[in-house]
Formats: C-alpha cells, structure tokens, sequence
C-alpha cells in the first residue's frame, strides 16, 4: 500500500479525483438535483442545489467536494485514507439530500405529488463512485474491504429508501405499489439469466471437448455458435415463436411441461443461443493453450489423458473459462430484460411497461435493479475468476 | 538395460530415426549427442513411448515396450526435459510428489520421500517446498524437475537436454551435482544433448548421432581418441582433444603417493585428488611450479603431480 510505502507516488498530486471533483462540483450546481411531480404522469418542475436542499446543504456538499479536491493536492501522509472516509461516507449519505429535499418542497395536501431524483443526483452519484475507485485503487486495497465498502454504502441506501423519509420518492412509490410483483420479476429474471448461463456452460463444455478431441469441428461449431451470435436479439425472441408454437402443435405432451411459443421458453432459448459464442471460445481457448512442454511433462511422468485433463489442463483453464462465464452472465442480464417482450417475465416487464406508460419512473424500478445485478455479477465472477488463478504473482 | 534393436521412426516421408542399433547397460549414463534435428531426442522419446516407433524392437530389461501399458512403463521412468515443465499450479513440494501421488503413495510416505530429494538435490525444504516454480531461479526449478524425476526411484532416467536453458555456471553447478546423485542412485540414464563438453562429462558412454543414425557408440576416451569418422572428429574439435583428454582422468591417476599421508601446514595450496589432469595443468602454469601437492578428502597430502609426468603421460 503506497500509503506505507516509502514510494513517492502518494505526494504527487492526484490529477483524477481532482478532476472528478470538479466536475461533479459544476455538474450538481449546474443540473437540477430533484424534481416534484403533482402526480405520476404530469412533468415536474426541477430545483437546483440550493433550491433543493437550502444554502446549508448546499455549503455541505460543496465544502465536501472541495475537500476531496483540495486533499488530493495536497501533500499528506495517509490522504487516500481520509479520502475514502470522505468520499464513503458521502455516498452513504447521499440518500440524505433527497431526504431534506422531499422535506422542503413536497405538498402537504397532495397525496399524489411524489419526488424524484434528477440528473444532478445521478451525475453526483456515479462521479462520487468513480472517486471511490480511484481512491481504492490507490490504496492497492484487498477484494474483501472493498466488498465491505460497497455492503456498508449498499445498507445505508436500503436503510434510507425504507424509511418514511423517501416514502414520497417515486421509484419507492412505484415499488410500494407492485412489492409482490417486484419478488416475482427479481426471481425470474434470476432463474432465466442463470439458468441460461448454467445450461450453455454446459452445452459450451461439451462443444469444445468436441472440438478438442476432433479438429475437423473446430470450424463448424465456432462457425455455428458466431452465427447464432449476429442474428439481432428481438429478432430470435420472435422467430422462435412460430416454431415453438408449431412443435407444441404437433406434440401436446410438450404443453403440459409448460413449454410454449412465448414466454420462458424462447426466450431462454435464445438466452442460451447468445451466450454459448463467448462461453464456447473461452473454454476452448483456455484449455488448448495450456503450454505444451506442460502437457508433454505431465505425460512423461506417466499421467494418463484423464489426470491430464483434471490436474493440469482444466486448472490452468479455469480462469480464463469463468471468465467467459462471467461475460456471458452480464450479457444475458441485459438480454433477459428484452426478453420481456415476449412475456418472459422480469426486470424487463417493468421497463416495457414504463415505457408504455410514459412513466419514467416504473423504467427506472426495472432498469436499475437490472445494472445492479449486473455489476454485482461481475464483481462476483471478477473476485472468483482471481481466487482461482492457478499461481501467485512471481517474486 | 534399455536395448534398440532396427529402430525407425519416420514422421511422413521424412526418416528421423534411420535403423538405429542401442544397448544402454543397467547404471550407465549414455549421452546421445549431436547437432538439432539428428534424432536425439526422438530417439529418447520413443524409448518412455511417448512417440511410437515405426519399425524394429525397444526393450526394456528384455521386456517389449509395446506390450505394456504405456502409463505403467512411464512410470517407472523419471522424465526431465529442458525448461523444467514444472506445473505453475503446483508447489515445489506437490511437483515433486507427483509421480507417488500417481502411485498413491501414502502420505507420510510422500511427505518424507519430498524431503528427502529436496535434501539431496540441494534445496531447503523449509524454505522452498511451498514456493510455486515460477518464484525459483533457473537452476533450483531444474533442481526440482530433477527431483521430481527421481521421486517414484525409477529405474531409469531420462533427460532431453535439462541444462540447456541454463547459463554457463548454474549449468556446470547441475552437472556436477548430477555426477554426485548418480554416484549415489546408479540410475540407468539417457541423456540427451548437443554440447560435446556436457557428453564428455557426464557419460560412461557416447553416441554421438547425424542424420537420424548412430555414428559412434564408445566411451568418452575413446571417442576423442579415435573418432569413427570426420563428422566426430569436428565434433570434438580436432585442436582441443588433448585438454579434453586431461579433463576426462582425475588427478590421483597420475599423482606420486607419499608413503604416508601428511598433515600440510596450514594455509598450504594444492589440488584434490578428484580435480582433473587439465585443472592440474592450468594451476602449474599459472603459478609457474613444476609440482603441485595433492590433498584428499580429509585435507592430508598424499602425494605430488609433477609438470613433467602431466606432459608426457597426460592426454
């Protein structure tokens, strides 16, 4: 950690959080940071910082952000630590602005009038997030801090979006109203998304044992599964439909499994056709290139294809290959939510709903939960995929 | 014993190993020499059935390699090959254990076995049994492939050029510690390499090999002093025999024994008994002498070698 070490990296001034602080200084002063709206549909009218939180909220966020910039020029033992306080403990608090702001402005009289964040808010939030990187990625700081970190910003928010003080914002009002809903299209967005993943990990293992074992496929099959890749995603919701549809036709048995022409079927389906293209190619890549001299050596010393395969081939694959898993993972997040097009169920539902609606705010009760399973998969995946690389780092 | 009998491998159209004839006897090192592409190491692995044979017989203590399990014949073989192969996911310690773990050894047993290589090939369990290859230097990760060869006690070893990626001193280390473990473990070895200086050291005996055959199958001395043909000749360098000669024969060969050994006076210079002729020769001319003491093991003087008898008797 550079903070004890004798390096003079921590004396140079930190151009990147500087800089981020500057600009969410502007931004958060330049943008609205909330909107009230009369009712669901109606546009709102927005308040600017002050305006929102009042000259003493206003100093606060200023006089922080300006901290940050300050201490990230100067010269300071021990200034990344401070920042993290700083900076974590604001993102912790950030809940707290809007609480003040519905406070302020919301109508006492007007059951239908709710609050809701503006883009001042959300730029505040997400350069607020990339100072926190920086900062940890300064300090060299261990996965398991940083998970705690984002648990302890991650429970405050929880905490505050429970309390009545938001009760008026209008992403919780959109969820207050649908909870059960809510469960139900966490559950299948989770079950569809993984169980895509698990069922083309699978299929993906076996295709390139395949191809390993016989050459002649590795063309066809990589061929196959980058063609499956390049067809549109609402195109292959939609086309399997029909044959879907046709296949349950011809045999009712099928029915009863609860398989139909739309909803979970094609669409895990086509879940599965997107993700086998990184999930194939990483597997196979992984596994072929372990260095030759290894698997000579291995065979040398008397180990079969079997032990060859379990105790060096699969072991030096297996990052590469979660890897792959990982990518695939994030990318049918994403894609289940189209699915909802075609009655799949999930985040999506909310997010087409919304749209039809023109309520931004039920897109938002969609879309965010969507990013943030996302960017927990990752995290995820990213922590497995380095607790299992096979070596340390050289001395 | 490890005999070839008619061997030939082709790989296409093309002969690598051309109808080659091969006895190696049981506790000998034999050196099969030669320039890249001659077969050498094609040879070696056609011996451990990691390449089959096109034509003709291998047989191991009179067995037909053909007829056993390939896996089961490996086994009983320590392979090292240039560049270590250790596996970077594994610790030194489970490196070495891989063969009796293949073996499912017990684990005492492999714990103790471990130990003990790591204590003969001159590393510190203590200190390196946890580390992953790729922290070792060059010349203790061979060290390890080294013992990771010898861990099951095979019967025979074979080495396809182990020191060849190694610099010029780490090599002449490994070497030497090679003629020490052999004098210990008398393994039957082939050991595969181009460097002519490495064969001389190292083996009972030479084959030196060219265009997939064998030219000359003899001892190191005979090899420098009669040359089957041109291409061997060069081989050894034509110029050089003689001080290659020297460093084939110990000192003690040539020495003049005292009747009785004596204790030197402290601080007294001299050779081993074990130093080669050609060491002798370099200390007599760089310190100008015409006789220099010879110590033994223990330190006592136990004779002379003189300037004159070196000349005249040496190569």
């Amino acid at each position: 950690m550079s903070v004890t070490g004798p390096d003079a990296s921590h004396v140079v001034p930190n151009r990147v959080i500087s800089a981020l602080g500057l600009l969410a200084l502007a931004l958060v002063w330049l943008l609205d940071v909330g909107t009230i709206q009369p009712n669901r549909i109606v546009p709102g009218t927005g308040h600017g910082l002050v305006s929102a939180v009042g000259w003493g909220g206003a100093a606060l966020v200023t006089a922080m952000l300006a901290g940050s910039i300050l201490l990230a020029f100067l010269k300071v033992r021990g200034r990344y630590l401070i920042l993290l306080a700083l900076v974590g403990l604001s993102l912790a608090l950030l809940p707290l602005l809007l609480d003040v702001f519905a406070a302020r402005h919301l109508p006492e009289d007007a059951p239908y009038a709710r609050s809701s964040i503006a883009a001042g808010f959300w730029c505040l939030l997400f350069l607020l997030s990339l100072m926190l990187i920086e900062i940890l990625g300064q300090l060299g700081s261990r996965r398991e801090i940083q998970l705690l970190l984002l648990v302890v910003i991650g429970g405050s928010w929880l905490m505050f979006l429970q309390s009545d003080g938001l009760e008026s914002l209008s992403l919780v009002r959109e969820f207050n109203a649908r909870p059960a809903k809510f469960e139900q299209a966490f559950w299948t967005h989770l079950a569809l998304a993984f169980g895509a993943v698990a069922i083309s990990a699978a299929l993906a293992f076996g295709l390139a044992l395949k191809m390993m074992r016989s050459p002649g496929w590795q063309r066809p099959i990589l061929g196959f599964v980058s063609f499956l890749q390049t067809i549109p995603s609402l195109a292959v919701f939609g086309l399997l439909i029909a044959p879907l549809s046709a296949l349950v036709a011809a045999f009712p048995a099928l029915e009863a499994l609860g398989i139909r022409g739309i909803g979970w079927t094609p669409a895990l389906l086509a879940l599965v056709a997107y993700s086998l293209l990184p999930m194939v190619r990483n597997t196979f890549v992984a596994l072929t290139e372990v260095p030759e001299n290894l698997a000579d050596a291995g065979r040398g010393m008397g180990m079969n294809e079997r032990q060859l395969f379990f105790q060096l081939k699969l072991p030096l694959a297996l990052p590469v290959i979660i890897e792959g898993v990982r990518i695939t993972t994030i990318q049918a997040i994403g894609l289940t939510a189209v699915a909802a097009l075609i009655g799949a169920g999930g985040f999506g539902s909310f997010i087409f709903q919304g749209l039809g609606q023109a309520a931004m705010d039920l897109v938002l009760l969609g879309a965010l939960p969507t990013i943030a399973l996302a960017l927990l998969a990752d995290a995820v995946f990213t922590m497995l995929a380095a607790s299992l690389k096979p070596t340390p780092a050289t001395a | 014993m490890i005999e070839l009998k008619h061997v030939t491998r082709r790989f296409g159209s093309t002969v690598a190993v051309d109808n080659i004839n091969l006895t190696i006897e049981t506790g000998e090192v034999c050196v099969l020499v030669g320039s890249s592409g001659c077969g050498k190491s094609t040879t070696l692995r056609m011996i451990n059935r990691l390449l089959p044979h096109s034509e003709g017989e291998i047989l191991v203590d009179g067995e037909d390699i053909t007829t056993m399990n390939p896996e089961q014949l490996r086994l009983n073989m320590g392979y090292v090959i240039q560049g270590t192969g250790l596996f970077p996911h594994w610790t030194v310690a489970r490196n070495i254990a891989m063969v009796p773990q293949l073996l499912k050894w017990p684990r005492e047993r492999i714990d103790a076995r471990v130990h003990e290589l790591m204590t003969l090939l001159d590393l510190d369990p203590a200190a390196h049994a946890n580390k992953y290859p790729q922290q070792l230097s060059g010349g203790q990760a061979q060290r390890v492939g080294v013992a990771r060869a010898l861990a099951a006690d095979p019967n025979i070893l074979l080495m396809d050029e182990p020191f060849g990626a190694l610099d010029a001193i780490t090599r002449e280390n490994l070497q030497l510690e090679m003629l020490r473990i052999q004098k210990q473990v008398r393994k039957t070895t082939v050991f595969v390499t181009h460097d002519i200086d490495e064969a001389l050291k190292l083996a009972t005996r030479i084959a030196v090999m060219d265009q997939g055959r064998i030219i000359q199958h003899d001892t190191p001395e005979n090899i420098l002093r009669r040359p089957a043909s041109e291409f061997v000749e060069n081989l050894v360098g034509k110029q050089d025999r003689g001080l290659k000669l020297m460093s084939l024969r110990p000192v003690r060969e040539l020495m003049q024994a005292h009747p009785e050994p004596k204790i030197p006076e402290s601080g007294a210079e001299g050779l081993k008994e074990e130093d080669s002729l050609r060491l002798a020769l370099s200390v007599m001319l760089w310190q100008d002498a015409q006789q220099v003491p010879v110590f033994n093991a223990r330190g006592e003087e136990t004779g002379v070698i003189t300037r004159e008898r070196l000349i005249q008797e040496g190569a």
